[in-house]
């Protein structure tokens, strides 16, 4: 099932319904009294429209395939998501250490030096935030 | 020559020691975002907004307009000499990559940068005639007039942007203004898909959706390509002889009106103007046999229209208060931010915000030109800096921008859904600007929606019958149209061979 045409369309109708069931449980009211479920209820019947158009010509067409790589972005979200528990938790110079040594696992090479530079760097540019732009970062 | 006088107003604002800093930072922020691959000005504006929170309403209007038309001279720099296309330099690279091969990359660069200058000068006249003028005809718009120009602007956006299909781009809109309906209903205070969690009462986050979908899903989409760039190391001649200089004024005055025209449009800006320069080059210009070998007319007419065309599409934005394109609708959160609503009222109530904006894109014109031109080999070596130290330090700054929204780590969490979301969006193919578009305009299309139809007692006639309206309606109706014929067209062509 690996074509771009037919999973973008299922996407698109996904998203319809997640937006537009809930709006018919919100009042939808008429159209000369809308009601808070009118506007997103109708957008949502649009995007599915169009969805549905992109898997017809999902099916139609020759498939085009889609390229998913899951490590990058896979990394890049694991790095940030340790970036807000470590902050939370313990302090903020600890979650940037984690933040650029787990992130550029996905890079094209590693160097533990040059990413010691960095931390230092962006710590320094952590506290000088802090100390001009007044952000309440607990680094220490 | 109450334009002149205005003006002067407006120089007497920006010529602030202050002013002038924030729009040389600007300035200088936005070339180099422009030069580097995978950092356009969508994902720096995102992320620099927050940070302005704390510096005057007119600094900061003034550098991040610098950073978008910054940028767009950036982008040819990096065209030229390295091929490398950004969004708004796609023709660039043709020419001006040519006249690289060709040794000749001082003139590229001098053209570019003459060229941006004379846009730039020729869009500040636009813009100072007819935005006030477009600013009384904006107040004679209904709701029903805003909501057909809202879902034009959706329309055109979506055939912008490069694949093409206006589907592609108005289902993004559209999902964008589903996710601005996230949070508390303005009118029956009723909270819409907030799943019960507290925090999402508010809405989502503008910074978290755009850094999500622009920075991150960006750096992925890096990371996945490995492509390296090898750093520009030829020799760089920038003064050209006397019969140069003379072909590029005539293509780059082409340019700036041609841009300054595109930019007005409903989804119109830089990226539509490079190629409206391109056209008119290849129709009208007295060198076109040599256009695709390496001409200057190929450079300098799409510079000049880059640059006309990045200050132009503030008209819509200030005069009107309906952005036209992506970029547009982060300034428009901006001026918001800000206390400002721009609009018909805005130029009346905010005489010195206004004109001194308009004064500042002149200001950057020079600054850019003075700066860029002489300096432009040593703005180069910023192609040594490797990407693995560029881009946890963009992740770093992503979590920071996100962060000092509201003091709460949280929102990075949504910052990090909407990257997975982002980055699933490019790889089926559908552009995510469109969609920070109709999450800005998403509240003001559904209240002026509600609007009209309460006007109306219920009834759709209300945007036929409304000659403003009824005109945009048919534009949209048309361009529907035309994408459908052309698709069937293909179709058949397809069929035969």
């Amino acid at each position: 099932m690996n074509n771009q045409l037919l999973i973008r369309g299922l996407l698109l109708v996904a998203i319809a319904l997640w937006f537009g069931v809930p709006a018919l449980n919100y009042q939808v009211g008429t159209f000369s009294r809308a009601g808070p479920g009118l506007f997103p209820l109708l957008v949502s019947c649009i995007v599915g429209l169009i969805g549905v158009v992109m898997m017809v010509r999902g099916w139609v067409e020759k498939p085009e395939p889609i390229t998913f790589k899951v490590r990058n972005i896979f990394i890049l979200l694991a790095s940030l998501v340790g970036f807000v528990v470590i902050a939370e938790h313990f302090r903020v110079i600890a979650a940037v250490v984690y933040l650029v040594f787990v992130s550029t696992l996905a890079g094209s090479d590693y160097s533990i030096r040059r990413n010691l530079l960095i931390c230092a760097m962006l710590i320094a540019i952590a506290f000088a935030f802090r100390a001009f732009l007044g952000l309440n970062l607990n680094l220490i | 020559m109450d334009i002149l006088h205005n003006l002067m107003f407006g120089f007497e604002h920006a010529l602030t020691l202050q002013n002038l800093l924030y729009c040389a930072i600007g300035c200088v922020i936005g070339t180099l975002v422009g030069l580097l691959p995978g950092l356009g000005p969508l994902s720096t504006i995102s992320l620099l907004l927050p940070l302005t929170y704390s510096i005057p309403t007119d600094g900061a209007l003034i550098m991040l307009a610098g950073i978008y038309y910054g940028a767009q001279y950036g982008d040819s720099v990096s065209a030229i000499t390295m091929k490398i296309p950004h969004a708004s330099s796609i023709v660039a690279c043709i020419d001006g990559y040519q006249m690289t091969l060709k040794g000749k990359t001082g003139l590229a660069l001098f053209s570019a940068g003459i060229s941006s200058f004379i846009g730039g000068t020729v869009a500040i006249v636009v813009l100072s005639t007819v935005a006030p003028a477009l600013g009384e005809v904006a107040l004679l718009f209904g709701p029903a007039d805003y909501c057909a120009l809202m879902l034009l602007g959706f329309c055109c956006v979506g055939f912008v942007t490069t694949s093409g299909y206006i589907l592609n781009g108005l289902a993004m809109a559209l999902v964008g203004v589903l996710l601005g309906s996230i949070g508390t209903d303005v009118t029956s205070g009723r909270h819409r898909y907030t799943l019960d969690l507290p925090f999402l009462s508010e809405g989502v986050g503008l910074i978290s959706v755009a850094l999500g979908c622009f920075a991150l899903a960006e750096i992925a989409k890096n990371l996945d390509s490995r492509s390296q760039f090898t750093p520009f190391s030829g020799s760089i001649r920038l003064l050209p002889s006397w019969t140069e200089f003379k072909r590029i004024i005539p293509s780059a005055l082409r340019g700036s009106a041609v841009g300054s025209f595109l930019g007005l449009l409903p989804g119109g800006g830089p990226v539509l103007a490079q190629f409206g320069a391109y056209a008119l080059e290849r129709r009208f210009s007295k060198y076109r046999h040599e256009l695709g070998s390496g001409a200057i007319e190929g450079v300098a007419g799409q510079a000049a229209a880059d640059e006309a065309a990045a200050r132009t599409s503030f008209i819509p934005l200030m005069s009107i208060g309906i952005p036209e394109n992506a970029v547009m609708a982060l300034m428009l959160a901006a001026f918001i931010v800000k206390g400002i609503q721009p609009g018909p009222n805005m130029i009346g109530q905010h005489p010195d915000l206004f004109w001194g904006l308009v004064a500042s894109m002149w200001i950057g014109s020079c600054l850019l030109l003075i700066l860029n031109v002489p300096m432009v080999r040593y703005l180069l070596s910023v192609f040594r800096i490797p990407y693995s130290v560029l881009f946890p330090s963009i992740l770093f700054f992503c979590c920071v921008g996100t962060f000092s929204i509201n003091n709460n780590l949280d929102e990075i969490y949504i910052t990090a859904v909407f990257g997975l979301f982002g980055y699933l969006f490019l790889r089926l193919g559908l552009e995510a600007a469109p969609l920070i578009l109709g999450f800005i305009l998403g509240p003001m299309l559904e209240e002026n929606f509600r609007r009209a139809l309460l006007l109306s007692h219920g009834s759709f006639s209300i945007f036929l019958t409304r000659p403003i309206s009824a005109t945009l309606v048919t534009v949209i109706a048309a361009f529907l149209a035309w994408q459908v014929i052309a698709y069937v067209r293909q179709g058949r062509v397809r069929a035969v061979t």
